[in-house]
């Protein structure tokens, strides 16, 4: 892992909330290198002992929220709710669910009843 | 054609040249094959027909143990289309499943496409979807309007049409483009030589059951150490793929524990490829693992599984340090979740209860090498959802 291009952007993160640290890094390169977001940026969610993400979705203007966690998690709905308070309450935060086999499942979590879109 | 309109034809709707080519490049259903050199002398070609002459080639792949993911990564190209293609080991990290980063990359700075990877078809089939979304709910609103307007003349609305997924065709709209594309104005090789040539920073990543099975049984995979990048024994891998479950690592009471979540997975991988299918992760279908005759390429999974862990000894149960997923008794509206989500989409539910044995009966020596996988039972359970209204065969 430490021979990535990513590592250095990751590493302080990656050290610091080990148990997220491969969810983390496989989101990271998902988002920036396989959907080419851009700004891509890192947010600490010390709530939920990991490290969140920042970006612009191409040919998307606004900035999207992602949470990465591993399908081996149980979560709580106070920890996505820790999730929204402390990425600033976006209107939806992306949860990236990540396996073993590197396939990541995103799903989009608001805060109360959404009607579809169509 | 469109994407999104069901086939009319029963079997593959690729063209005999695609199912050709794919039965060509995916003829080996394992790294190893068989090959039997050609023999100039009669008694040679005789002896060839009793397979005397049959040598096996072994590509002797090789990886990267990575604790964090939980994982194998095979960096070199050669040895991760090797294992792509001979049984559908792993998956490219930034792909749908083959590792096809680089490709696309390359496709969207020629602006070509010529030949679309199942990630460019992916993106295409969504937005025709999307397109279609919108011209639904356009009539939708358009006949609800007309149906307004009609019964406040008082009169009988006209017959409204809404395009359905079997009826609707795309239009060329200049919004749906979903390749990204170069900018139009600069010429197509100013454009290449322009950007910094492309790194393959993809990787092909192996679950630790693949990379067991590829190590143990077929003898074809060598795993390094993350640090040290020497190749580990196979009683060191054995360990430290049970180890990465343990946090922290030293903590005794997860020594000797038949219920770690390796070996229970790895049981039921096992079993399933040795039976001859190629067994892939199901998480897109709500499951544990999809089940496919002969490979993704070829024809959608028929079966979806779902590993449920049962307990030999109840009392092993209480004093497990981790928390196997589905070991507790599930309820029927779960099944019926499952069920119906694979239903939709044409797979059979499986529900595979791996047997661990009593930790009382299995000793830590035993527990030290793959031969303890002997203990452990696999039973799977076929579910179909009947009704009887309409099911009376």
């Amino acid at each position: 892992m430490d021979k990535h291009p990513s590592y250095e952007a990751l590493s302080p993160y990656l050290s610091k909330y080990p148990k997220a640290a491969g969810s983390l890094f496989q989101t990271y390169n998902d988002l920036r290198l396989a959907q080419q977001w851009t700004d891509l940026e890192l947010v600490e969610l010390p709530g939920c002992s990991r490290c969140g993400m920042r970006g612009r979705r191409p040919q998307m203007d606004d900035l999207l929220c992602v949470v990465p966690c591993s399908l081996s998690e149980s979560l709580s709905t106070d920890w996505i709710r820790t999730t929204f308070k402390e990425l600033g309450s976006p209107p939806h935060v992306y949860l990236a669910i990540n396996t073993e086999d590197s396939s990541i499942v995103y799903y989009k979590i608001s805060p109360g009843i959404v009607k579809p879109p169509l | 054609m469109s994407l999104i309109t069901p086939s009319r034809q029963k079997g593959s709707p690729k063209g005999g040249g695609r199912r050709a080519e794919n039965n060509r490049i995916y003829a080996h259903p394992l790294p190893l094959v068989f090959s039997a050199p050609e023999s100039r002398s009669r008694i040679g070609h005789v002896l060839g027909l009793f397979g005397t002459n049959t040598r096996l080639e072994n590509p002797h792949c090789e990886g990267v143990f990575d604790p964090a993911t939980r994982s194998v990564w095979v960096t070199n190209e050669k040895d991760s289309m090797i294992l792509w293609r001979r049984g559908f080991f792993g998956k490219g990290d930034l792909s749908r499943s083959e590792p096809s980063w680089l490709a696309r990359q390359v496709n969207a700075r020629k602006a070509a496409g010529k030949y679309m990877t199942s990630e460019e078809v992916r993106e295409k089939r969504r937005a025709e979807r999307k397109q279609f979304k919108m011209d639904r709910a356009a009539a939708i609103a358009r006949a609800a309007a007309e149906a307004e307007a009609a019964f406040a003349e008082g009169r009988e609305a006209a017959p409204a049409f809404i395009p359905s997924g079997a009826t609707w065709k795309p239009h060329q709209s200049s919004e749906i483009s979903s390749l990204p594309e170069g900018p139009p104005e600069k010429h197509p090789d100013e454009v290449v030589e322009e950007l910094e040539p492309l790194e393959n920073v993809e990787h092909l990543q192996l679950t630790l059951q693949e990379a067991f099975f590829l190590v143990w049984n077929l003898d074809c995979l060598t795993v390094l150490d993350p640090h040290t990048r020497e190749p580990m024994d196979l009683r060191r891998i054995w360990q430290s793929f049970q180890e990465v479950h343990c946090i922290p690592v030293d903590l005794p009471v997860y020594a000797n524990r038949c219920d770690n979540i390796f070996l229970v997975n790895y049981a039921a991988y096992h079993y399933y490829r040795s039976l001859g299918w190629v067994v892939k992760g199901g998480i897109k279908f709500c499951v544990d693992l999809l089940l496919y005759k002969r490979g993704p390429v070829f024809h959608h999974a028929e079966f979806a599984v779902v590993v449920i862990p049962v307990y030999e000894d109840p009392a092993d149960k209480e004093s497990s340090p981790f928390n196997l997923p589905n070991s507790d008794t599930f309820s029927w509206s779960w099944l019926s979740t499952i069920n119906r989500v694979n239903a939709q989409v044409q797979k059979t539910l499986i529900l595979t209860y791996v047997t661990i044995p009593a930790q009382s009966r299995v000793s830590a020596d035993l527990l030290s090498s793959p031969a303890c996988l002997a203990l452990y039972s696999v039973r799977d359970v076929v579910l179909r959802r009947f009704i009887p209204a309409r099911m009376r065969d």
